[in-house]
This record gives C-alpha cells, structure tokens and sequence, in this order.
C-alpha cells in the first residue's frame, strides 16, 4: 500500500525537521538576549513573513472559491462569513464579545473567532502593521507555549482582546508544529470538542499517526499556505490543493491489481476512512438552557469516530443552495470518484423574502435563549432591514478525510460488493442488472477464497 | 434428578453473576458538567487530582486523570482552573477515575 521507500523518505524528512529544530533553533541565543517582542523579533531573521502570513487563510478565514455554486465574483469566503447550519454564525456576526449576564449574572466571552491567531485588536483578515504586530507567532511555532496567558478580556475602551504568551521563555524555545498544535484550535469547531468533525487523530486511530507523522507531513506548509483537499464545506484554501497520490502514494499503490482498478473511480478515503463522529444534527432555532445559566443550540452528537459515512460521486465541485450544500458529481462525467462523507443536517431561521439562509448572533441566545433575538442582532450587523424568518432544515455533506485506518480495517470486497454492503449502488446510479451483478460474490469469491487459505 | 438440578443451578447462579456484572459496570459510570477549582498534577506527571465544582448540586467531585492527551493539556495549561468541563468518570475502590474529560467550550 505506502511504498516503503516513500514513507522512509518522508519519515527521515520528518525525522530530521524535529531533530534539526530539538537541537536547537539558531535565533534562541538573540531571543535569551534581547526578549520577544512579538513578530517584529521573528523578523529580525525571517523578514516579510508577518505579512506573508496575513495573505493566508488561517489569517483571512476566507480566499477565493472557485468550485462551489452560487457565490459573488470576486468575493472571498470562509468563515468570516459563510452562513451554514453547523456554525449558523460567522466572524462577522460572532466576533469574540462579550456574552450579556445570564438569569445567574455570569457573562462569559464566546465568538466564532476565538481560535484566530491575532489579539482581535484588528478584524480578521485585516491588514497592515497594526495587524502584523498582533499575530501570535509563538501559538504554533513555540514548544512551551502557556496556554494560561491566551485568554479574552476587555481593555480600557471596552475592545475586547485576546491576550497571548509573549514570554521569552515561549519565544526561546521553538520546535516543529505537532499535531497537538493543530488540534488545539481544529478539535473544538462547531460549538465544542470534537463536535464538528468527531475524530481523534491519535495513534490508535490513524496510522499515518501512528507512523510518527504529523499533519504538516501531508499538508506540507509552504510560505505559510496549507495544501488542503476538497471538502464539500470546507471552501477557503490557499491556492494549493492536495491529494493522497504524491510524495507517499502512487495511483496504483496496491500489490494487487484488481485493488489498483478501483482507484480509477473510487477514491482512497474511501477504503481507507471506514468512520466518522461528531454531530449528526442541530437545531438553533431551540436553545438548551445548560446548568451553569447560559443556553447552547440544541445538538445530537455522536460518539467520536463512530459513524459510518456515506458514499457519493464528486468531482471536487460543490452544490450550493440554502437547503444543500454537498459534492457533484456522477458515474458519468469521467471526472468524479467515489467519495465518504459524513452527513450533517442542521435547522436554523430562513429568511421568507428570499429563501437564503438568515445568521444568528449568538450573544443573545447563550444569555436567554431567544433564538430569534440572535437573528435580529445579526441582521442589525449584517444591514439586513427586512426579513421573515422561518424554521427550516439545511443538509451538509462534509469530507470525510482524516482518521485513515490500519490496512487491516480497510473495506474490502465483502464490505461493498455484497447485498446489504455499505455502498449503495442504486443510489449511485447503477441499473438493477449493475447492482445485482456488482452486488454478487461471483466476481471475487475465488480470489478471497484462496486468500482465507493463508488466513487464519 | 440430581443432575437437572445442579444444571438448573449452575445456569441460575451465572445469570446472577452476570446481571450482577452488569450492574456494577453500568452503575459505576457517573457524568458531572463544572468549573475546575484544583489540579494537582503528580510529580512525574503520570496523573492529576481534579476536583469539579458540580454545576447542578454544588457539590465537589474528585477525579483522577491518567489520560495523556487530558494531561497534556494541564502541562501546557490549555485546561486550567475556572474551566468548565463535561467528565464521565468511574468509581472503583472509593476513588473517582476520569474516562472523559472535555471542555465545554467551542467556537
């Protein structure tokens, strides 16, 4: 399956990446001596990399799509401002405030743009010295990061900040992002941990993990942009796209032949990713009232890695309308393989005039409840003047890409290709004669046979 | 006769102990939502002692972490005293030992 060469060689890289930067990062002497002061130290030796890094989607949240339907020309998207039923909010209309006194009198600070790697002294996305200076460098680049010293408050004028661990200490010691840094804003999207995409990348889990890689030994940085995939509801990227054939895989990376004909028209993932988990639904328009006083949109979650994904054609170009956002595609347009997703159905206000989908400022819900005051106030910041909300549901297709599994959890032919199987070819556009034919152990049944010889 | 009985017997007394085994493991599993007021994390960092605030009763609830992705997060301090946690835990021999412990917290 990995060509051994392959990973040898992205293993040694890996290896010596960590080992080069354990020895010890060459500024550490300057740093000891002259203190951190934020980026402008980082730029002593690497010059015109804080405005390189505001240039990039994990600073704007938002870049140029072009694969998903009904957008604005020359508008860039991501959660800066998308409207989808997982979040229901955006950056915009949830930026990191302050919630308002619950029935207890707790306030708390809570917003879609918490994990942004700024002080929110600037909007996200925002550009220039001032924004150049707030990022926080040390978050994913420092070893001995405190966590302790990055939380919300209020500076005198009532601006809400996020404060960051600027400590020479931090600053001193740099090392290599693990998938631990990643994880620490990545684990908790969609409203808690694992929530949103319900899989733990650990050793037990994945085996690419399990090899010693981390996520930047597949989403290879470079100029701090990220190579990213296709997920139907993951738009922003930065200009580089990524897939499994490459450095480690080839298109034909099985020993056997007939496992190296699927490739054509089913995707790795496939196989290879049998499980996913987090949320399968939530309803915002029915705020729960927690024991702690403040309220969360009511949310059916699953358990971590648990649910079994659906199968569907995609060609990397993505249905967009207020009901569906998921993969297009077909058996036929000799673009598209078959992809797992996992399915999530989220129900929020629409907007009556117009059908589009209406977002809620959480603030209001999380103190009282009262969903429809959250709409309200995102449509006070939005400039929406008129609207007429009603309830409805919102269907999402999301990628299903990450936690690849041991080769001995791979499906194999009588996961798929047997009646009650877990791909349905009548959806995927097979006659009856096709599924009764693919569905039928006459096409392997001598070949496992033989295989079950040398296996027990 | 004789030979019934034990049978009868031997199958009463494993449905018995299996209810029993039941349970136990299904009754030991407790859950608690609240605000972290100590972490006491072990010398050589194996283990921590947290107690929760409970958000319903008021009351404290002690747990021992082991877990090293949970105790990861104490080191670096991305859980911290004041946080809000969701734990299931286990109670074995008097002592409480976390099987879940996950902010409450998400964006």
């Amino acid at each position: 399956m990995l060509g051994k060469a392959a990973i040898a060689s992205v293993l040694g890289v890996a290896l010596a990446t960590s080992v080069a930067f354990a020895k010890e990062h060459p500024g550490k002497d300057y740093i000891l001596k002259n203190g951190y002061q934020g980026p402008k130290t980082c730029e002593v030796c690497h010059p015109g990399k804080a405005k390189e890094f505001t240039g990039t989607v994990h600073w704007k949240h938002a870049s140029k799509v072009d694969n998903v339907d009904n957008l604005k020309p020359g508008v860039e998207y991501g959660m800066k401002n998308r409207i989808y039923t997982m979040c229901n909010g955006n950056d915009i209309v949830n930026n990191l405030k302050e919630i308002p006194p619950n029935q207890m009198g707790k306030t708390k600070f809570s917003g879609c743009n918490t994990c942004h790697p700024g002080d929110h002294s600037t909007p996200v996305g925002s550009t220039g010295p001032q924004a150049e200076e707030s990022i926080d460098c040390l978050i994913c680049h420092s070893t001995k990061y405190d966590f302790s010293k990055r939380k919300p408050g209020k500076r005198a004028d009532g601006t809400v900040i996020m404060s960051q661990d600027r400590s020479t200490e931090a600053a001193a010691n740099l090392g290599r992002p693990t998938a631990k840094t990643c994880m620490i804003c990545h684990e908790s999207a969609g409203g808690g941990v694992l929530v949103k995409r319900g899989f733990s990348i650990d050793p037990k889990n994945d085996v690419h993990v399990a090899n010693g890689l981390a996520c930047i030994d597949c989403h290879q940085v470079k100029n701090h942009k990220f190579p990213t995939g296709y997920d139907p509801n993951n738009w922003a990227n930065d200009g580089i796209r990524m897939s499994c054939a490459g450095e480690c895989h080839t298109e034909t990376p099985h020993k056997d032949a007939d496992l190296n004909r699927h490739t054509a028209k089913i995707a790795c993932q496939t196989c290879h990713i049998t499980r996913t988990g987090g949320a399968s639904a939530k309803d915002f328009t029915k705020w729960e009232k927690q024991d702690n006083g403040f309220w969360e949109p009511s949310t059916l979650k699953q358990n971590v890695n648990e649910t079994r994904p659906v199968y569907a054609w995609y060609n990397h170009t993505v249905t967009n309308t207020p009901k569906f956002i998921g993969p297009k595609g077909s058996r036929t347009d000799g673009k598209s393989k078959i992809y797992p997703f996992k399915i999530f159905q989220g129900k929020a206000y629409f907007d009556k005039l117009t059908g589009s989908l209406l977002s809620m400022d959480f603030a209001p819900p999380m103190a009282t409840g009262d969903s429809l005051a959250g709409v309200a106030s995102a449509a006070k910041i939005l400039g929406i003047k008129k609207y007429e909300p009603v309830p409805g549901w919102q269907t999402i297709y999301f990628g299903s890409n990450h936690l690849v599994g041991p080769k001995s959890k791979a499906l194999t032919c009588t996961n798929c290709h047997v009646p009650n199987g877990v791909i349905n070819f009548a959806a995927l556009g097979y006659s009856k004669e096709e599924v009764a034919k693919l569905t039928s152990p006459e096409v392997y049944f001598r070949k496992v046979v033989e295989s079950q010889k040398d296996d027990f | 006769m004789k030979k019934h009985f034990s049978l009868v017997l031997m199958v009463a007394v494993l449905v018995a102990s299996g209810l029993t085994m039941v349970k136990t493991a299904s009754a030991e599993e407790l859950k608690v939502v609240g605000v972290i007021t100590k972490i006491d994390l072990a010398p050589d960092g194996k283990s921590a002692v947290v107690t929760l605030k409970d958000n319903k009763s008021g009351a404290d609830v002690v747990e021992t972490v082991a877990d090293d992705l949970t105790l990861d997060k104490f080191k670096d301090h991305r859980i911290v005293s004041g946080d809000e946690i969701r734990s299931k835990y286990e109670q074995k021999d008097g002592k409480n030992f976390s099987k879940l412990f996950k902010k409450t917290a998400g964006c």
